[in-house]
């Protein structure tokens, strides 16, 4: 799978720093959060809605507020760039996706709902 | 200028007075439609403003107490709001009956296409039909607490938690007038309407009560609804014999407000049904 690869995480960087939503809405999305696919598994970190840092393979002295986890199989149907229903969002995949799974503080998570939100979506338009 | 006209009524629901908003255009058939959770009535608003509908139906769509511009009734600081089947029946039917609606279509989506259910159960000798939108009997496992949490903005949480719920096809001016509406909702409106939908609703036995000749019954779910699943309503469909199934490709939760050109297909039939 090509995501979370340190090209794609370049070009995620790229491509949300210069989403016109985010921009709008990130003043207070400061958090870190990972990205788990089976064994591997990066974080994000962004600063009032902009990926300042992104960091594949962290080491365990890199903090991260919460994460998603989840095999291969569902990382690619989510990708899809014409998703089939209940991979079609992160919140479906959480409500009906056993194997897609919000870690860590997800109070942190859901305060945050709507930047999220925005980033993950952007992330799916990443060539 | 749009053909909608906007009233307020007052109601008496056990012993509780409840100003409630309501719009309606069009002439005919009485068309009684119900808001989804958290929501109110100007997810109606293409219907309201379709000819081809009004020429026929006398549309009307009420804003729940709490939502839109219907009040919360007097003391409402004093309790927890909690929807339960009970009440929002009781306010259905006071709507109803006040407005003089002989022998309606009640048509309702989400947890208004729920409680449509339990309405045909319950009247179905003073209904002409009910058209379910993403209706379910059972739906557990879309509550939770960070819905009113002092930490959260519960509006923000409520308009993107529920963005999802639209197709990724549908247009996307039309999936953020519904965040917006969202957004709008006043504090545990929407967790408390989720109360009745996820953990008070549970319909399954009244839909076996339901006779499609007296009442008949159509169902359109959309294929990308992951709270009611496509699933969930074949299951209900199962159970009343006689009722009509229609899962629509292409739309999601909120058929009426996320994509109304395409809904309008599949509805038109169903309101031809209902007249036949």
């Amino acid at each position: 799978m090509v995501a979370f690869s340190e090209p794609w995480l370049r070009r995620f960087q790229a491509r949300v720093n210069a989403d016109p939503e985010m921009q709008v809405i990130g003043d207070w999305f400061t958090t870190a959060f990972s990205l788990t696919c089976g064994d591997a598994r990066c974080i994000v970190r962004f600063e009032r809605g902009k990926l300042v840092e992104t960091i594949a393979s962290p080491r365990l002295d890199v903090r991260c507020a919460f994460g998603f986890r989840a095999n291969e199989e569902i990382w690619t149907r989510f990708f899809a760039k014409n998703p089939e229903p209940l991979y079609h969002d992160f919140f479906a995949m959480l409500m009906r996706v056993p194997g897609f799974v919000l870690e860590g503080d997800t109070l942190a998570a859901m305060q945050h709902a709507r930047a999220l939100h925005r980033a993950m979506n952007v992330m799916r338009a990443v060539d | 200028m749009e053909p909608i006209v906007g009233r307020y009524l007052t109601l008496q629901v056990d012993g509780q007075t409840h100003r409630i908003f309501f719009e309606e255009a069009g002439e005919g058939v009485p068309l009684l439609c119900l808001h989804t959770a958290g929501a109110d009535s100007r997810q109606y608003r293409h219907l309201l403003n379709d000819s081809a509908v009004t020429r026929r139906y006398r549309v009307v769509a009420f804003d729940m107490p709490y939502h839109g511009r219907s009040n919360p009734p007097d003391g409402w600081w004093l309790r927890k709001y909690r929807l339960t089947t009970d009440d929002y029946v009781k306010l259905i039917r006071a709507v109803w009956t006040a407005l003089d609606l002989t022998r309606p279509v009640v048509l309702g989506c989400s947890m208004g296409g729920a409680i449509v259910l339990k309405l045909a159960a319950e009247y179905q000798h003073q209904l002409r039909g009910v058209i379910g939108l993403e209706s379910s009997a059972y739906a557990p496992g879309r509550y939770n607490e960070y819905l009113h949490h002092p930490a959260i903005h519960g509006g923000e949480l409520a308009a993107s938690y529920t963005y999802g719920l639209c197709a990724p096809m549908s247009p996307e001016a039309s999936a953020r007038e519904n965040w917006w509406y969202y957004s709008q909702s006043g504090p545990g409106v929407y967790a408390g309407d989720v109360h009745f939908y996820s953990m008070d609703w549970d319909g399954r036995t009244d839909v076996g009560r339901i006779d499609t000749s007296a009442c008949k019954v159509s169902l359109l779910t959309g294929i990308y609804d992951y709270s009611c699943t496509p699933g969930m309503t074949r299951e209900v469909a199962r159970a009343i014999p006689g009722s009509r199934l229609v899962i629509m490709p292409g739309i999601g939760h909120f058929p009426m407000i996320e994509n109304y050109p395409v809904f309008r297909e599949f509805l038109l039939p169903e309101l031809d049904f209902m007249l036949a």
